[in-house]
């Protein structure tokens, strides 16, 4: 089992994080590229810069976002600070890249990072049933997005059990397996699912408002493909 | 042919539907910027359901295809299948969905179940406008042959009719509802205010809904009053006196030709700008259409009648009894100038200057919600049960809890909805009204637009 764990901390883990940050990079600079280019073909120039930017951040911080299905929306925020710090800042993953990369940063206090573990695991399953149990949710739900949930709580749930000998009644090794495995399955699927929003969200309002700004001719030239210009209403 | 949908659609084609709509589809993505939302869109969407609980539709029916996700999805599946490199390569390995006559028809009537108020892109966290969804929807099944008959009925009479408008009225019926105002202006109010058509060189050019020259003569009476006391220099143009633009409804080609036809009517009075009347759509098409398809940096400047009221309050050159309005009113925000944050506490202030009573509905503002007709909706006869049951539903309780006798809603078709939606809904007191119809009521006309006859000496010294 050593051998699997040194593989898929080794090499399977380059694999998926250079997957996940070159996935990722590409989706930015396509979204750059987009943008150029519509607002190159549009019109009209003129953007609400102010309002957009503005827009953005209220969503990158929804602190007053909760008016609208407040219960779904607090679960949401909790789980996603814990999904994105834990990773980060947990002091054996900053140790691990030091080891690799001779790069480090600032760490949590085990307690925090203990904490936030715990909530993203039990908001990560409150958000699944929030999903299975709203008829909404369930008319719009797709197989990525009842499967990711407990995915995701996944490498929490065995780091924490792998770095809590004490508590858990599986072998370290064995946590650290499937710990290792399943996340670098996370980063792998990062840019090709929904989760792609990472790096997306920061520019979601610009792309709607650009959505808005047509090129002058785009409906002649659609008639002259569509063989139309002549035809009468 | 017999009614597929819940709206009258002319005869169209029936053959190879799917394959029709697909290389009108492709036609679009290739010449217009919709591939960038498209693509943004098909990544980000995480099926929240946010949106579903921020629809007045979808609250009131609990129907999934009124979830405004569930609709974007209809159409970004079809993009994903077959104009993704990804979509493409999975329906060769997997049973991937194909595009159906079944499938197009879904769509076509979950499109205009929609009012494309855009409430929902204000709670969307991923920014995914719905409304731009819808927008694209309807164009590509316009192109199709399926939109509702009462828009493309007024938009053919609009482009290529003898009147060029979208309720027909000839010229000489223009300057004939014009004489009449101008004549309800000498017998009920004692003055003289004129309606300036052809005028050369003006400031601006006035657009109205036509509509309001057949049904809301105390709106346009309300318009001129304050144009004539502030002394705008504007004009009626006979070439094109019709702001109303239903191509923003169902097809981008339509959209841009007619806001052609606006901005040449503004170049042959040589004017400078479009002043456009209380109507949410016409303003909407006009501010955010006029730079696109009217040159750019040359396109005229757009104004909103509302606006330029408000500038005149603020400026202390708009002469008004305070607070002389004493029933209770209260204001309904149109979609379409509400939304983006473009108007909403002008007409609130000039409603507070000149009301004793004003009281806010909840939401207001940019969040407040649509009327229900929204989006060329109600301008679809057929559907009106829907709409006064179903899509005006959340607003009928709006108005009740509000409990005016005065229902400000500054945009003709929110005028006609909301009025359907009170006499569906048992608001038989309410009155639905245009800003400018209370406006009239409480401005004081200066003396030298009074006309000096032997009656109105008496009634001046009473004033």
């Amino acid at each position: 089992m050593e051998s699997f764990i040194e593989w898929a901390r080794g090499p399977l883990f380059r694999f998926a994080f250079i997957i996940m940050v070159l996935g990722l990079l590409r989706h930015w600079l396509m979204t750059v590229i987009g943008v150029r280019r519509a607002m190159h073909q549009a019109a009209d120039k003129v953007l609400p810069y102010k309002a957009i930017y503005r827009a953005t951040l209220s969503w990158l911080f929804p602190i007053n976002k909760l008016k609208e299905r407040p219960f779904y929306t607090l679960t949401s925020i909790i789980f996603h600070i814990g999904l994105i710090l834990v990773p980060i800042f947990y002091a054996a993953h900053v140790l691990l890249w030091q080891r690799g990369l001779g790069v480090s940063w600032p760490y949590f206090p085990q307690l925090l990072a203990d904490v936030l573990t715990i909530t993203t695991i039990i908001t990560a399953f409150m958000l699944f049933f929030a999903r299975v149990f709203d008829p909404a949710t369930r008319a719009l739900s797709r197989f990525q997005d009842y499967t990711l949930p407990p995915l995701l709580a996944i490498p929490f749930l065995t780091g924490f059990l792998a770095s809590h000998p004490a508590m858990s009644p599986f072998s370290y090794n064995s946590m650290i397996l499937v710990h290792v495995l399943s996340a670098n399955l996370v980063m792998f699927l990062v840019p090709f699912t929904k989760m792609s929003h990472a790096i997306l969200v920061p520019s979601t309002q610009l792309v709607s408002e650009v959505g808005w700004h047509f090129p002058a001719d785009a409906g002649e030239r659609v008639a002259v493909v569509l063989q139309k210009e002549n035809q009468p209403i | 042919m017999a009614r597929k949908y819940s709206y009258y659609v002319e005869p169209f084609e029936l053959g190879e539907r799917p394959r029709r709509f697909l290389e009108t589809f492709a036609a679009i993505l290739q010449n217009s910027n919709y591939g960038l939302a498209l693509d943004t869109y098909s990544r980000t969407s995480t099926k929240c359901a946010r949106c579903a609980s921020t629809c007045q539709v979808y609250q009131a029916s609990g129907d999934e295809r009124d979830i405004p996700c569930y609709r974007t999805e209809m159409l970004l599946r079809i993009y994903r299948r077959y104009f993704t490199v990804s979509g493409i390569m999975k329906a060769r390995l997997l049973n991937s969905f194909s595009l159906t006559d079944e499938y197009i028809d879904e769509m076509a009537e979950s499109v205009y179940r929609c009012t494309a108020c855009r409430r929902c892109k204000l709670f969307c966290p991923m920014g995914i406008d719905h409304g731009l969804m819808t927008h694209l929807a309807r164009w590509i099944l316009a192109e199709i042959g399926v939109t509702p008959k009462a828009l493309v009925v007024s938009v053919r009479e609009q482009l290529e009719g003898k009147t060029g408008n979208t309720s027909a009225i000839p010229v000489i019926a223009l300057r004939d509802t014009c004489e009449f105002l101008e004549e309800e202006f000498v017998d009920n109010y004692g003055v003289s205010i004129k309606y300036p058509i052809d005028v050369e060189g003006a400031e601006y050019v006035f657009f109205p809904a036509v509509s309001d020259y057949l049904l809301e003569p105390d709106t346009l009476m309300g318009n001129a009053a304050v144009l004539e006391i502030t002394g705008a220099s504007w004009t009626i143009g006979t070439g094109n006196f019709d702001g109303i633009n239903y191509g923003l409804f169902y097809s981008d080609r339509m959209l841009g030709r007619i806001i052609r036809r606006e901005v040449d009517e503004v170049r042959r009075l040589k004017a400078k700008k479009i002043l456009i009347g209380e109507c949410g759509h016409a303003s909407r098409s006009a501010k955010a259409f006029v730079p696109t398809y009217g040159g750019g940096k040359d396109a005229p400047p757009v104004i909103n009648i509302m606006e330029y009221t408000h500038q005149a309050l603020k400026e202390g050159r708009l002469p008004i009894r305070e607070k002389s309005i004493k029933e209770r009113v209260t204001y309904h925000d149109p979609c379409n100038i509400a939304r983006s944050g473009w108007i909403i506490d002008q007409p609130r202030e000039i409603l507070r200057a000149i009301c004793a009573d004003f009281v806010e509905m909840t939401p207001g503002g940019s969040l407040n919600y649509c009327c229900g007709g929204g989006g060329g909706t109600v301008s679809i006869d057929e559907i009106r049960k829907f709409r006064t049951e179903i899509g005006g539903k959340t607003k009928a309780e709006q108005i009740r809890r509000t409990g005016a006798k005065y229902l400000v809603a500054p945009c003709a078709n929110c005028k006609k909805q909301l009025r359907e939606v009170c006499e569906d809904n048992g608001l038989d007191d309410v009155e639905v009204v245009g800003l400018h119809d209370l406006v009239l009521k409480a401005l004081v006309f200066p003396e030298h637009m009074k006309i000096k006859t032997e009656k109105n000496d008496e009634h001046q010294q009473t004033d």
